[in-house]
């Protein structure tokens, strides 16, 4: 069972991104606005927007959160070619007894990418302070921050190139120490022609280097996100992928490749394909526990997806997530709620109606930098209606 | 007219461009290369090198070059001597330059011939001074001081006769009358850096400027200056020119940094509607060939590039138009792309809208609306929580963990973690007097179940009577077959019975087990309705007469149970506690070679025991004491089962019940540290994201490997703080840096400072040696120190 609400945002164009926080109790958002969003939820569960600020000079295409074992730590990165690492650090209180003002602040700006930087993830804590980029130009980075205290400073670690433009990675978040630091790296060359667009990179302590272990030939579609399962207990990895359709790999380490090698070999299996979208697949991403995958595309639906004890994997839940037509679910309509502080309300369809009639044309833009947007046409339409399907057995 | 991406590269790098009216020719001018091309269908053909002559001065070193809108064949360059020059295509000499003006002191940046006056030049220079030349009289007729450091870009306005705009590297816009070369007319601060470059919009009254610090605006000069539009680019913006029949798109190029040409809509100033990422090196240049599709554009890594509208990336399809997020309470947040504009189409819309095709209506109406889908009921999270706050993990004995953490799984409706904990207790329990607690509870349990339960009961009485004889007649046969395979257990034994396996059932042992039970014939008499119940009557039919497989075939049980358990959830009403459990296995073997002996005949007695009095303990726990184990060593299941658990994500079980164990775990010598680390690690984690600190804490503390006992070692500091000033105790001892005192730990009672025990009052937190306080409180009520506090010692 899910319950929508509607979260005005006011960022002024696309949503690229949105993260939670460690502990879920945050969350950022970033946009093409290039400003980043973070907001904070209350004791009644209503996010409350903290701090706006304009983070890149270019869209900011993601947004990740450090472990908290580092401090309220961002990374961005942007088509500005830049990524960036930020603080939020708690000011001198102006008036005692009261909390201090809390901002952000940059502590660096990772300059190396040619071009777009596409992806930015945190490495797993257990592997210190590490961020991973990739770029539009193929490029892989790793920076790491050798003194955890000391954000400002990261230095480049390895530069790999996947000689194919890059549109996203993700981290193995395994706590098993026979498993390698491993990233898998997604490209969104649309050209079938050139072989697998997922590549498993895997760190050898040995050589210490990066270096591609695996590519998976049979996605040879655009691929716009990639997420591996948190592992916690599981001797397989699980790697969603985000391409024309959804797609969950599981990468089974052969053992004694390791020995020959130097490197892991993987036994890859899909061990499911969707096509439930009927579309492009923009995003996945999985709960804390790995359990349940939800995925998202074009066809505007957020759907869930969970495995029985077979390994079979199914949906469990179907979230219709754009409100332009949220009237024609038959299901139970949504409760909205105000949320983030900003009054969004289900409008009956008469009131928009009128609104349209009257609304002519006008741009999503801005007069100004920090003038208010102003959005004719409608208010966010109803929020959406949920659709639930129980788990079958 | 063609439209092809095509380049040529010339031997250095051009600083401008400029085309003729017809936009069939093109004019390049640089530093060291100033040519005319006329553009072909597919290719650039020089006309005319301007560079030549015996003295090749600063006066072709151009940073800029105009082409005069009337008059075909001249041409205007700004040179870096300060110098402007004027060029006549249709001289006959070789050189075609036909006047050179010498009036600014120091270089030129920009020139610019009025759009319908053909004998106007304006120049722009970098000594803070515009003149304007007539080219009929030869001489700069007027002279515009900027009162500003130096001009960088000059242009007539198309919609006003006599006005032209400057801009300034103090980021100030100048708009002059030419008639009034006393003072601008209007001025305006339009950016916080240089302004490198302006544009007048072709059709209404627009101005755009490109500055340093990396944005395009857009002014309305209609009345007051006002800024329509600020479009946000990656670096300094060079140069930039509207798009012709495009009313919302400008051309940019970018002084550093960015190689590619955006082209930009106004209206969605955060991404380019288009990119050309031809260039290796900055642009310079960009000139619009009349035709919306087409334009040229230099770069300083020397090439002039036709580029076309067809090759142009579109960086904004390539941006995710969706962001998804779940929590750990598994809310999910959603953000996705909404059309904003759904009356598309309607008259009313059209006549506002410019003719323009859709993909550019459609690309500048963007927006993302962001949905949070709150998980009502949490289950996944709420069983977490739940079972991490209650279950026991030490203190007790195992059995009675294990039946706590049953008890807890069950309340919390997961049956199968309930069953996997009352394996474990099954397996591993060695406590004898366990046995009374449990048939009790096991009876609440089978009442509370209902199903199918109490019929299974029932069998086991009147079933007793058609056994009895069969276990007779088999029972020395089955004694021999268990003697002979006590120490292979089920390797003589899997006598083919494979049918009545379920998939997941642990094969060997379960083998051996239905060999020994030959007794499983009177199936008949039990109400075991499905097929999947099968292997459980054989249990029961051995439970009846050889006690030593009965704990086995229960633990063998619960493990296929729990595989079956995530299948039929529901319908399971066999938890181990259906069979009576008459002792515990235990896991710490006796020596074998007792068995075949004493074990056997024992057994048989029993079993005949059994079948005529059914209940009777005294009788079952004489069993207990006769060594069964070394028949079969139940870690290779629990392991399995552990793993199963794990893959299935809930690895909370898996380290539980790992932690549960205590030293037992040892026994699981085909579970390598390795695993159970991972398993740690990550219960631990998720534990650390429930915030569930204390539980984590005492994982910890129970936990054997030292990578992850060290956890509550790492970065944990104990600090000793002043009691007066609270600023913290750096220095061994009890002197304060602030207070230079060791008053905080002085003693109350004798003024001495206190070593070792320090006790005080938490009223009103004085205090002092123990020993002294007690004495004190003796006689009075008071606080020692006098501070009226009435301390009470107890």
């Amino acid at each position: 069972m899910f319950e929508a609400h509607s979260i005005n945002t006011e960022h002024k164009d696309l949503i690229h991104d949105v993260a939670y926080d460690f502990y879920g109790l945050r969350m950022a958002t970033c946009s093409s606005d290039q400003f980043v969003k973070v907001w904070d939820q209350d004791e009644h569960e209503n996010w409350n927007l903290t701090a706006t600020w304009k983070a890149h000079s270019g869209s900011v295409w993601k947004v990740t959160w450090a472990h908290p074992e580092f401090g309220q730590v961002l990374a961005t990165c942007s088509f500005d070619r830049t990524a960036a690492v930020w603080e939020e650090i708690v000011g001198e209180s102006p008036v005692p007894g009261e909390r201090g003002m809390k901002h952000w602040v940059r502590r660096t700006n990772l300059v190396d990418s040619r071009t777009s930087v596409t992806d930015v993830k945190f490495a797993p804590k257990s592997l210190g302070l590490l961020l991973a980029t990739c770029s539009a130009d193929g490029v892989m980075r790793i920076y790491e921050a050798p003194d955890v205290m000391n954000l400002c400073q990261w230095t480049l670690q390895h530069e790999v190139s996947c000689k194919l433009p890059c549109s996203c990675l993700s981290w193995n978040h395994s706590f098993s120490r026979l498993h390698h630091p491993t990233l898998a790296v997604g490209s969104d060359d649309s050209n079938t022609g050139n072989g697998g667009k997922v590549f498993i990179y895997e760190y050898s302590e040995n050589s210490r280097r990066w270096s591609k272990t695996e590519t998976l030939a049979s996605v040879t579609e655009a691929v716009h996100d990639i997420a591996f399962a948190p592992n916690l207990g599981r001797s397989f990895h699980l790697l969603a992928i985000a391409t024309n359709n959804l797609r969950i790999a599981s990468l089974k380490p052969l053992v004694d490749s390791t020995v020959q090698s130097g490197h892991t070999r993987f036994d890859i299996n899909m061990v499911a394909q969707f096509e439930d979208h009927t579309s492009t697949v923009w995003r996945v991403c999985w709960n804390i526990t790995g359990t349940i995958l939800a995925s998202s595309g074009d066809d505007g639906f957020v759907r869930l997806w969970k495995s029985n004890y077979l390994n079979n994997w199914k949906s469990v839940a179907v979230l219709k997530g754009d409100g332009t037509q949220a009237q024609t679910d038959s299901s139970t309509p949504a409760v909205p709620g105000p949320s983030g502080g900003v009054a969004t309300t289900s409008q009956s369809s008469t009131t928009r109606t009128s609104e349209e009639t009257s609304s002519k044309w006008q741009a999503p833009v801005i007069k100004g930098r920090f003038q208010k947007m102003t959005w004719l046409g409608s208010d966010p339409p109803p929020p959406p209606i949920e659709k639930n399907k129980p788990f079958k057995k | 007219m063609s439209s092809r991406t095509m380049c040529i590269t010339q031997e250095g790098p051009a600083n401008a461009l400029a085309l003729n009216k017809d936009y069939s020719q093109v004019v390049i001018a640089g530093r060291n290369v100033f040519k005319v091309f006329s553009i072909e269908e597919d290719e650039f053909v020089e006309n005319c090198n301007l560079r030549v002559g015996k003295n090749l001065n600063l006066n072709f070193s151009c940073n800029d070059v105009a082409w005069n809108t009337i008059e075909d064949h001249i041409l205007a360059t700004a040179a870096t001597n300060g110098a402007v020059v004027l060029w006549n295509l249709n001289r006959l000499s070789r050189s075609k330059q036909e006047h050179v003006f010498m009036d600014h002191k120091r270089t030129v940046n920009k020139v610019s011939f009025h759009t319908s006056e053909p004998t106007w030049l304006i120049s722009g220079s970098q000594d803070g001074t515009m003149k304007c030349f007539d080219l009929r009289t030869r001489e700069a007729t007027r002279t515009f001081y900027s009162n500003t450091e130096s001009v960088r870009d000059v242009q007539f306005s198309p919609h006003l006769h006599h006005t032209f705009a400057a801009v300034s590297e103090n980021g100030n816009v100048q708009l002059w009358d030419l008639r009034r070369p006393d003072r601008c007319y209007q001025q305006f601060t339009a950016h916080s850096g240089p302004i490198f470059a302006c544009d007048w919009h072709p059709e209404v009254t627009w101005l755009a400027t490109a500055s340093r610090d990396k944005t395009i605006k857009v002014w309305d000069l209609a009345g007051k200056p006002s800024l329509e539009y600020t479009i946000h680019t990656i670096a300094s913006v060079g140069h930039i020119k509207w798009r012709p029949q495009r009313k919302y798109h400008i051309a940019s190029c970018a002084l550093v940094v960015d190689c590619s040409i955006n082209v930009w809509d106004v209206r969605r100033p955060y991404i380019p509607f288009a990119a050309f990422n031809e260039h290796k090196d900055v642009a310079t240049g960009v000139a619009w060939r009349g035709d919306p599709h087409v334009f040229l554009s230099t770069s300083r890594d020397c090439t002039l590039y036709q580029h076309v509208f067809q090759d142009a990336t579109r960086p904004a399809s390539k941006a995710n138009p969706q962001a998804i997020s779940l929590n750990s309470k598994g809310d999910v947040a959603y953000a996705c792309q909404v059309n904003m504009n759904p009356v598309r189409g309607s008259a009313k819309l059209s006549g506002i809208l410019r003719k323009a095709p859709p993909h550019s209506e459609q690309f500048c109406q963007v927006n993302s609306v962001m949905h949070r889908f709150l998980s009502k009921n949490p289950r996944e999270m709420r069983c977490f929580h739940e079972c991490a706050r209650r279950y026991i993990l030490t203190g007790r004995p195992l059995s009675d963990i294990c039946d706590h953490n049953a008890a807890v799984a069950k309340d919390l409706n997961r049956q199968h973690v309930s069953l996997v904990w009352s394996v474990v207790k099954t397996l591993y329990s060695s406590k004898v007097g366990d046995f009374g607690q449990q048939t009790p509870s096991g009876n609440v349990s089978r009442e509370e179940t209902g199903l199918g339960v109490p019929q299974t009961t029932l069998g086991t009485s009147t079933g007793a009577e058609p056994i009895s004889t069969g276990v007779g007649g088999d029972g020395d046969q089955h004694s021999l077959l268990g003697g002979g395979g006590g120490e292979t257990p089920g390797g003589a034994m899997s006598a083919g019975e494979d049918e009545t396996e379920t998939d997941e059932t642990p094969e060997q042992h379960f083998n051996g087990r239905i060999g020994l039970g030959n007794l499983s014939i009177p199936q008949g008499d039990f109400f075991f309705g499905d097929g999947e119940m099968d292997p459980l009557s054989v249990d029961f039919d051995r439970m009846n007469n050889g006690m030593m497989g009965m704990s086995l075939s229960n633990g063998l049980l619960g493990g296929s149970h729990i595989l079956l358990d995530a299948q039929v959830q529901q319908d399971w009403t066999l938890p181990s506690e259906a069979f009576p459990l008459r002792h515990e296995i235990q896991d710490r073997s006796p020596p074998p070679e007792q068995f075949p002996n004493h074990g056997s005949p024992d057994l048989n007695d029993h079993d005949s025991q059994a079948v005529t009095v059914e209940d009777q303990p005294s009788s079952l726990l004489n069993v207990t004491t006769v060594p069964q184990i070394g028949l079969w060593d139940p870690s290779h299941i629990m392991v399995e089962m552990l793993k199963h658990h794990a893959s299935l994500g809930d690895v909370q079980t898996s380290a539980s019940v790992l932690l549960a164990l205590g030293d037992q775990r040892r026994s699981l010598t085909t579970l390598d540290e390795a695993t159970q680390e991972q398993w740690l690690l990550g219960y631990l984690d998720t534990l650390t994201r429930y915030r569930l600190w204390d539980v984590g804490t005492q994982v910890i503390q129970l936990a054997w490997i030292p990578s992850v006992m060290q956890l509550n070692q790492q970065s944990t500091t104990v600090h000793t703080s002043c009691g007066h000033c609270s600023k913290l105790l750096q220095r061994t001892g009890w002197l304060c840096d602030r207070c230079h005192s060791s008053e905080c730990a002085m003693c109350s009672v004798c003024h001495q400072v206190v070593r070792g025990l320090y006790a005080w009052c938490q009223g009103c937190s004085h205090g002092g040696h123990l020993a002294h306080l007690q004495e004190w409180w003796q006689v009075n009520k008071q606080c020692p120190t006098g501070c009226g506090h009435i301390c009470e010692y107890s």
